[in-house]
């Protein structure tokens, strides 16, 4: 055996830095045609194998290579958030959530993408251009810091079998507002007196938890004509009368409706995954929640949900209670390129590519239409027009091609402030469960709102 | 002529920067001291890495004032404080002491009662993430498994365990109660063991058993382990974020927060990492007194048992 000697150690080292120098170029070269993308993981399996197929097929279109990382929902938010604190970023992320583009793009942490835009401008709805827009508090000016490339709306979930259990049928559902949803009490009121003990007719998401009762609140707020309480100016309007009384009036029903025992009384400590639970378990008649995922889930288990017993209802909203119709909050993923990506180029060819409405609109389909495209042009597929089924049509009609608007926070970032710190729903759980009126409800959440907002002044 | 005295004085200074050399090298000699340098550099450097960087990371990270002001404005964090504090007191002491109690419990000789250990450890042994979803949908309102129970046997509607503060918070702590007593009670049965039998035996001759003994010849000699186990129990709970998440999920409204998942929510849910360090921060002037008391006691548990 050789002897192991200091020098022939430093002699080894030597040559392995030699050696690593040669072959620096290489891996150089490589680098340069790799780029980090980071996404979160599909709610089903199919999600992710339709990701995987479309990076696939541009590595080898272009011959570069994506080093793609899918990571669990919850996780990959919390790495996108430490990779920007940080400064250690992906080359391309998507948004998560959602908002994430707004209040970082706020910071100038985003690099400004309208040239990746630009080559689907045409293509894209109005409500996904305005979605990918945001203030950038740096520059003191609004650009193109997202690249649109799929969407959701919030549906109304109905178990159309236990409508009919109640002796009542889905056709005669009202068409206005609060009459659409007092029906599901008189639905509850039939099913109890039936010796149902635990059904409610009402799946209210009154907790202080994930992104879906802001989804709820904000519905029910503009359906009472508060719609302006941002406007694209980035500009909050709580002094509007109309914003406040439809805030007043939106806490009132939403926390009413639990107080009077219409609402599962464990909704008050929801996650966003407990209502979807707690749908499959027949414990509501209707819940109000984003994507088809209460649907795409029971797809393959029970089909006979999906095809017969759960209904979409396919007309959107109801319209507001004076007849006129109600826009569905769109909430629009973005694919974003931090500002310290390392391969900028690669990044940008990789989104100019996904975003073609071929490969987004084939990616969107495989992943068994949970989300919404971005195009219009998409929805006249086969896939978003087939007839024998029950969802994909309406879902498609209330989030795309029906009326539709952004979030507020994509005009003013101290909205994403506004849900993460779940004003809406400290209001609606005053009055649910605090006994407290909703006007003061209301008062408080608009003082902490106002408190919020002054620190995201826009010039 | 130079004298004895002189060269002894010359001389001296040379020594000294020989010994002071030697003393630094630890007594080795060229290669040696090398080889030496080339072995303990990794390990500085994981310690620099791993152990350094992160907690200056973190300090720099919550150093700003301004934090600590929008953190005590907030009245999430205010319920937070008073949470933590109830967890600790009752979580740790309630646990601490069971786990000694039923540490005398299993001394008792016989093949069944090594069958019951084996049995009283498993909620320790499963996972714990898995266990406290369990008990998460247990307590649930309306279907879980509690209450169906509770209407089953006695046709009585349960309340929802997890729709009032101080009911989810109670929930909490008795899971973590259930959970880390087993792990504990082992520490203590093992401290029980290494009691030598002469003087257990000395004392039973003395008369001093059952209640006397405890109290004049276990305890005693337990005291030390019992308190550093409390204060190590009292450092991991701090920390603990798991029975809070997905026991009650912080919730209802925000109301059972403990520093760490507040930390949590305030760095990933609010996108303030900021915020987030400097909630889980303000613990410091606990753990601090915390880790000094128990390095003390460390030390003089050398002696002890």
């Amino acid at each position: 055996m050789a002897h192991l000697s200091r020098r022939s150690v430093l002699r080894g080292s030597v040559a392995l830095g030699a050696a690593r120098l040669l072959a620096a170029p290489h891996i150089a070269k490589a680098a340069a045609t790799t780029a980090t993308v980071w996404f979160a993981q599909g709610f089903v399996q199919d999600e992710d194998v339709a990701l995987r197929k479309a990076v696939a097929d541009y590595e080898k279109a272009s011959g570069n290579k994506i080093e793609l990382s899918i990571i669990p929902f919850a996780p990959h938010r919390q790495k996108v958030v430490s990779a920007i604190t940080s400064g250690v970023v992906p080359d391309m992320t998507m948004s998560n959530p959602n908002e994430i583009l707004q209040l970082f793009a706020w910071q100038d942490k985003w690099l400004e993408v309208s040239d990746v835009v630009e080559t689907q401008q045409a293509q894209f709805s109005e409500t996904a251009l305005l979605a990918a827009q945001a203030y950038n508090s740096v520059t003191k000016k609004r650009g193109f810091y997202g690249v649109p490339l799929r969407a959701a709306v919030v549906p109304c979930h109905i178990w159309g079998s236990l409508v009919e259990k109640a002796g009542l049928r889905t056709e005669d559902i009202p068409k206005t507002w609060d009459a659409y949803f007092d029906f599901f009490k008189k639905v509850q009121d039939n099913l109890r007196k039936q010796g149902e003990r635990k059904v409610y007719g009402l799946g209210f998401q009154v907790t202080a938890n994930g992104v879906d009762p802001a989804n709820l609140f904000n519905a029910f707020l503009i359906a009472y004509g508060g719609q302006d309480i941002v406007t694209k100016d980035g500009k909050l309007h709580l002094d509007d009368p109309k914003v406040r009384q439809a805030a007043i009036k939106a806490a009132g029903y939403l926390g009413g409706a639990y107080r009077d025992g219409y609402v599962p009384p464990s909704a008050i400590n929801w996650n966003d995954a407990d209502d979807n639970n707690a749908f499959h378990a027949k414990l509501m008649v209707m819940d109000v929640d984003g994507t088809l995922s209460t649907e795409v889930a029971v797809k393959d288990k029970h089909p006979e949900w999906y095809y017969k017993d759960i209904v979409t209802q396919g007309i959107g909203y109801p319209s507001d209670n004076a007849g006129k119709p109600v826009p569905s909050i769109v909430g629009v993923t973005q694919g974003l390129i931090p500002k310290g990506a390392k391969n900028v180029t690669v990044a940008k060819e990789f989104l100019k590519y996904f975003i073609q409405p071929k490969v987004i609109g084939e990616f969107i389909e495989l992943g068994l239409g949970r989300w919404l495209p971005v195009m219009p042009s998409l929805a006249k597929s086969a896939f978003w027009q087939n007839p024998k089924d029950p969802h994909l049509r309406g879902y498609i009609q209330q989030g795309l091609l029906g009326p539709t608007r952004p979030d507020y926070y994509v005009f003013n970032p101290a909205m994403a402030e506004v849900y993460s710190e779940h004003v809406w729903s400290m209001a609606m759980i005053d009055v649910a469960k605090e006994g407290v009126k909703p006007e003061a409800a209301i008062e408080k959440a608009f003082k902490r709102i106002e408190e919020i907002f002054a620190k995201y002044k826009i010039a | 002529m130079i004298d004895g005295a002189s060269v002894v004085g010359v001389g001296r200074p040379a020594i000294r920067r020989g010994t002071l050399s030697r003393s630094l090298r630890g007594g080795l000699k060229g290669g040696e001291y090398t080889w030496a340098v080339a072995f303990v550099v990794p390990y500085i450097a994981v310690f620099v890495a791993f152990v350094a960087y992160p907690v200056v990371y973190g300090l720099w990270m919550g150093s700003e004032i301004s934090l600590y002001r929008e953190l005590f404005a907030d009245p999430i964090y205010q319920s937070t404080v008073v949470n933590t504090v109830l967890y600790l007191a009752l979580g740790v002491n309630v646990k601490m002491f069971l786990a000694l109690l039923l540490s005398g419990f299993f001394m008792r000789p016989g093949w069944w009662m090594k069958v019951l250990l084996l049995i009283f450890v498993l909620p320790w042994a499963v996972p714990q993430i898995s266990t406290f979803i369990s008990i998460h949908w247990m307590l649930n309102g309306e279907w879980g498994f509690l209450n169906n129970a509770l209407y089953t046997l006695f046709h009585v509607e349960g309340p929802s365990w997890l729709n009032d503060r101080w009911m989810a918070l109670g929930a909490v702590i008795v899971s973590h109660i259930w959970k880390w007593t087993p792990f504990w009670t082992l520490i203590l049965l093992a401290g029980r063991m290494a009691i030598p039998l002469e003087i257990r035996d000395s004392a039973r001759v003395d008369g001093a058993t059952g209640v006397r003994g405890f109290v004049h010849i276990t305890f005693p000699l337990l005291a030390n382990l019992y308190l550093i186990c409390t204060l190590l129990s009292t450092i991991f709970l701090l920390g603990d974020f798991n029975a809070v998440t997905f026991v009650s999920g912080g919730g209802p409204a925000n109301s059972t927060h403990v520093l760490a998942t507040l930390g949590i929510r305030d760095a990933f849910e609010l996108a303030h990492p900021r915020l987030g360090v400097a909630a889980v921060m303000t613990a410091l002037p606990l753990v601090i007194p915390l880790v000094i008391v128990l390095m003390r006691k460390l030390r003089t548990a050398e002696v002890q048992l």
